[in-house]
């Protein structure tokens, strides 16, 4: 019975606590908190204001002013009575609008406005906050973050670039079927380089855009680090071809270290480049990898011709000093390769 | 030289010069001398021609099996006509094949006993002359008078040496003698006045099988033929002599010692700006056997191959080695109609023939097969080895046989592994 005579008239939704009038402001005058915001729900200003009636316009008599030129010189007030804030229009031409926790908006003149609502006057929104407004828990550093600040360092950057050239070099040099002078290696590895820096610094240019910090250095560190990450991942990968039979489950598993290396590195891209919530980030990283790789594997599959006569095999060989596995003799060679006319006249029969 | 072999299909244009003695033969022969030609069923136009000639009274007319493949393969799709000196043409049936030797047997409806070839009881003497009959081109039969020059040196399955003009069309025609018996039946040229003739023993065989029991199912007879074939060739393979030869005094490698087996070798001794040294020793049989227009078998191949580092890293050498060994592939040719795609398999082997010895060779070994969809029980194999013990150096092994059964092809991958090694 107590809690019904209590405070009747204060608005109790969730998220909101209802200030105890005993020790609070008097009751005409009220603390509002106003927050231009982007269409994106981005924040441009905050106004904290300690008064019972905020007026709104473009002209220089409002409490906020707001050059937007579809907005009135005086649009609208805000007055807090009862406790509680209204909205008035004051005859706009384009009239206000107020969209209550991303619910429709509705025309809005004389109505009450909570916690969290948003203002929409010509093109521009107001969010309108009440001091009691719950904030979001404090996020802890992540142990990236110290690994970011690490990598970040120019030192770190320069040496994660010098590692990614010296290993495009080494790359071009293997491919080459001919004499190779060192200038030319140097120039391949630097354009290889420059091409592989696109990425990190498409990154920061989009988190410079959609008003983030750029945080080129710690990008450009990131990358080329997975980079070199990836690179040694193909090492392994034929290091193991060379060294076990095709059919070995290692195989399986270190082609997917790629996967999860290139998951890694758009994560923490996405990490350093973007404030947004765990899983929007979980969700984007998944995305870009699936298309990375799912569109590798299509590009491959709609090339695949539909008869191929030219037999595939594991061909990867290396100088004996990557030699790790045992050899067999040619007995056990001779009952596994009879395995295969097996298959072979099942894959005659089957089109 | 190589010979290099085409089934008579090129235009070949000559004027023959037919002696009073040609002419007479051509007169008294023609009426058992036919065009055969293949129609497409469902254009009504013809896909291909050749020759034939009659061999028995009762409408057995012999000719290439290559003249009517794809009837054999495909007799869906096809059928086979005779034209005969008349301008006559009629439907005839595929009777019998011997697709080892390139021969076929068809037959015509006859109403009264007909005049035909005799097959001849011996062979030619060297020097012979002889006269190949047929229609090259479609331009109408001819004679052309040539010489007999014995069988074909080194030849797995025997074939008349024949020096004078076969041309495409000609395929199936009679080769006769001074007496009009047939001696032999035109199969292929090499050009320039060589031309190849399937020895009439062959044909004699064949008329005589046929006479005795008929074949009921000529794709049946086919892989017969085929699986017996391969046996015969394999066993010989297996077992006969394996010298072991050097290569570039670094390796050794088997010299198979069978005359239908001939070895090449090349070098990139004089090469001074390579990186890599190498030579390579290559044998092969010089004959395979044609199913269809898209489809050969019987081929053998065999290749050895060793390189040498010439200021050179150990990883640069094996990146540069890769590459030698990643595209190796089949011997003949074949289509999705005919053949699965290759079933492969790889890993690391040490021969124990030479294990623990200096001779040990360690090697990567790829084995791949293919099975033939229409004669179960064949395949086509491709085994690739690759030394991994050498920093500097290296050694490929590698061979491909076509249309072998898995007994046989295990049998010789067993030997054949065991016979490569260091020096």
């Amino acid at each position: 019975m107590e809690v019904i005579n209590k405070i009747p008239n204060i608005h109790t939704e969730a998220g909101i606590v209802g200030p105890s009038t005993d020790n609070e402001l008097p009751e005409q005058q009220g603390e509002i908190i106003i927050e231009e915001i982007t269409r994106n729900h981005k924040l441009l200003h905050r106004h904290r204001l300690n008064q019972a009636e905020v007026s709104i316009g473009r002209d220089y008599h409002n409490d906020i002013i707001l050059s937007d030129p579809h907005i009135c010189p005086q649009h609208l007030s805000l007055s807090f009575s009862n406790g509680q804030w209204q909205l008035n229009d004051k005859n706009s031409v384009n009239g206000t609008r107020l969209e209550k926790n991303n619910a429709v908006s509705q025309d809005a003149n004389q109505q009450a406005i909570n916690d969290g609502d948003v203002i929409l006057i010509g093109k521009s929104q107001l969010r309108v906050i009440f001091k009691t407004h719950l904030v979001e828990d404090t996020i802890a550093f992540s142990p990236f973050e110290s690994l970011i600040d690490f990598i970040r360092h120019p030192v770190a950057v320069f040496i994660s670039i010098a590692l990614f050239m010296l290993i495009a070099g080494n790359i071009s040099y293997l491919n080459q079927p001919t004499e190779l002078n060192l200038s030319q290696l140097l120039v391949s590895a630097f354009s290889m380089s420059l091409l592989f820096s696109l990425w990190p610094a498409g990154v920061a240019l989009v988190s410079h855009l959609t008003k983030h910090d750029p945080r080129i250095l710690a990008q450009l560190g990131i990358s080329f680090t997975f980079f070199i990450l990836l690179w040694l991942s193909d090492f392994l990968e034929e290091i193991i071809s060379f060294n076990f039979a095709s059919n070995s489950i290692l195989t399986v598993t270190v082609s997917l270290l790629p996967i999860g290396l290139a998951f890694s590195l758009f994560w923490l891209n996405s990490y350093i480049g973007f404030h947004v919530s765990a899983k929007r980030r979980m969700i984007v990283a998944i995305c870009i990898t699936t298309l990375l790789f799912g569109g590798s594997y299509l590009n491959q599959y709609s090339k695949r011709p539909d008869f191929n006569p030219h037999p595939q095999y594991n061909s990867t060989i290396m100088a004996p000093s990557y030699l790790i596995a045992p050899s067999n003799n040619v007995d056990e060679f001779l009952k596994q390769s009879n395995a295969l006319f097996e298959q072979a006249n099942n894959a005659a029969k089957q089109d | 030289m190589k010979a290099f072999f085409t089934l008579v299909f090129i235009l070949f244009s000559s004027t023959t010069f037919a002696t009073e003695q040609a002419e007479e033969i051509f007169a008294q022969l023609t009426p058992s001398l036919y065009q055969i030609k293949l129609i497409d069923k469902a254009s009504g136009e013809k896909s291909s021609i050749g020759s034939g000639f009659q061999i028995s009274a009762d409408g057995i007319i012999a000719t290439n099996y290559h003249v009517i493949s794809s009837y054999a393969r495909h007799p869906e799709k096809y059928r086979i006509e005779y034209l005969d000196h008349q301008g006559n043409m009629a439907e005839v049936d595929l009777v019998s094949v011997d697709v080892i030797n390139d021969l076929a047997l068809v037959k015509r409806q006859v109403n009264n006993e007909m005049p035909y070839f005799k097959l001849s009881d011996k062979k030619p003497i060297k020097g012979e002359k002889l006269f190949a009959l047929g229609n090259p081109h479609d331009l109408g039969m001819i004679v052309v008078p040539g010489t007999y020059n014995g069988l074909k040196k080194e030849s797995f399955n025997e074939r008349i040496h024949f020096t004078g003009s076969i041309n495409s069309g000609m395929s199936g025609g009679p080769v006769v003698n001074k007496l009009e018996k047939v001696v032999g039946i035109n199969v292929a040229t090499s050009g320039n006045q060589i031309g190849f003739l399937v020895p009439h023993d062959k044909l004699v065989t064949l008329f005589n099988d046929y006479n005795k029991k008929a074949p009921t199912d000529i794709k049946q007879q086919m892989s017969a033929q085929l699986m017996a074939n391969q046996d015969k060739l394999m066993s010989a393979l297996i077992n006969s002599n394996w010298q072991s030869k050097e290569l570039a005094s670094k390796a050794l490698f088997p010299l198979i010692d069978v005359p239908f087996i001939r070895c090449w070798g090349d070098s990139n001794a004089d090469k001074k700006d390579a990186l890599i040294l190498a030579a390579i020793a290559s044998c092969s049989l010089d004959e395979n056997t044609y199913l269809s227009s898209h489809f050969f078998t019987g081929s053998v191949e065999i290749e050895f191959r060793y390189m040498q580092a010439k200021n050179l890293s150990d990883n640069k050498f094996y990146h540069l080695y890769q590459r030698q060994i990643a595209r190796a592939s089949a011997g003949n040719r074949g289509g999705k109609d005919d053949i699965s795609e290759f079933q492969c398999h790889d890993d690391l082997i040490k021969p124990a023939s030479t294990a623990n010895t200096s001779k040990e060779i360690n090697n990567k070994s790829i084995f791949c097969t293919r099975a033939y969809k229409d004669f179960p029980g064949l395949f086509d194999v491709l085994y690739l080895g690759a030394s991994i013990d050498r920093n500097q150096q290296a050694l490929v092994s590698h061979f491909t046989i076509a249309g072998v059964s898995q007994e046989n092809a295990m049998a010789f991958t067993a030997k054949f592994m065991e016979a490569v090694s260091w020096k």
